[in-house]
């Protein structure tokens, strides 16, 4: 490789090939004397226009479109990306935040944490039959045996 | 002697070096009026004209080293503007005009020179050696022994390594230029040229 850059190195650039004299001056002449007629070219009456297509029309809207289309998923690429989402947020489970936001749901499950008592208190002014119910083993016998009278 | 003999030669190189400069940026401003006129009914005939004053020369040098006869050089030039003006339509000016004339010389050379295989019933093998007799049998020729030399070896290239060393070269075009006239990547265009100068130089040692 060096061998031959050394050789091209030593060789001019001019590949020493040769013209008769005038060759280009006369070429340029005949070529331009010779050149067919082109009147679709020529002549501007003959130029008829192209109607614009349909496409044509909407071209620049379709691409204003694009444009405006491209710029909001980036944005909202970047918006994606640069807020990280943690897994354990509230927004990430939106069926538990509108459970959460429902006002009655927060009264019956959450907020209305009844102890034992209360449910059966509960239960009894609801005119519910506790022997229907299976016993849970926290309420044993003795316990039922010291309910309120009104539960007996 | 051999000193006064390289102050030439760098005289000789430094004036066709500063030739290329300007015949760029020359050509880059008239190409952009000329593509204009082409454009206008009244005026394209006669910017036509300016179109072959001014690229007839590099044009026929690039299909000269191409097919060396300098008879088929000719034709092959007059084919290339006939039908730059038959299609000038076509030529929309998405690339320079200049790059469009150089696709279609190209393209004319390189058809001439299948069509000479296919008449004379030769390999390309056979072609390659065919063009190096004619190179050295040139009475045209006034370079000295190794620019003789250099064409032989280039004319054994195969076609597209040719191409490429041709106007990489002898033209000193941008790579960037060669791969929007013969459509292939900077890449492959630089592997073509390493692999033409490799040839070359085994050419060279051989002949020694």
């Amino acid at each position: 490789m060096k061998e031959s850059d050394d050789i091209l190195g030593r060789i001019n650039r001019n590949d020493g090939t040769t013209v008769p004299e005038g060759y280009f001056a006369d070429f340029a002449a005949r070529i331009t004397a010779s050149l067919p007629a082109r009147p679709e070219l020529e002549d501007a009456n003959n130029i008829v226009e192209m109607p614009r297509t349909t496409w044509q029309k909407i071209r620049p809207y379709a691409y204003m479109a694009a444009m405006f289309a491209g710029v909001w998923c980036m944005l909202k690429m970047f918006s994606l990306m640069s807020t990280p989402v943690d897994p354990l947020a509230i927004e990430s489970y939106p069926e538990l935040a509108d459970a959460l936001g429902d006002e009655q749901f927060m009264k019956q499950y959450v907020t209305d944490d009844l102890n034992q008592w209360e449910l059966l208190d509960e239960l009894a002014e609801d005119e519910f039959d506790l022997s229907d119910l299976p016993m849970p083993d926290s309420i044993d016998s003795e316990s039922i045996h010291n309910l309120p009278e009104n539960f007996q | 002697m051999h000193k006064q003999k390289k102050k030439r030669k760098f005289e000789l190189e430094s004036i066709f070096q500063l030739h290329l400069r300007l015949m760029a940026v020359i050509t880059t401003e008239e190409e952009t009026i000329l593509t204009d006129r082409l454009r206008q009914p009244a005026q394209c005939r006669e910017a036509f004209g300016e179109v072959v004053r001014l690229y007839s020369e590099p044009l026929y040098r690039q299909i000269r080293r191409m097919v060396q006869r300098h008879e088929d050089a000719d034709d092959l030039l007059q084919n290339t503007f006939i039908k730059a003006w038959g299609s000038l339509e076509n030529f929309r000016g998405e690339a320079r005009l200049s790059t469009w004339l150089y696709k279609i010389a190209v393209n004319e050379a390189i058809s001439f020179l299948d069509r000479e295989r296919r008449r004379q019933n030769i390999s390309i093998d056979d072609q390659q050696l065919q063009l190096s007799d004619i190179i050295a049998a040139d009475s045209d020729i006034d370079g000295d022994r190794l620019a003789l030399q250099l064409r032989q070896a280039v004319a054994k290239l195969p076609e597209k390594q040719r191409l490429v060393f041709n106007m990489k070269y002898y033209d000193d075009m941008k790579y960037e230029r060669i791969s929007e006239i013969l459509g292939t990547s900077v890449g492959a265009l630089k592997t073509s040229y390493h692999l033409a100068v490799k040839k070359i130089g085994q050419f060279f040692s051989e002949s020694d």
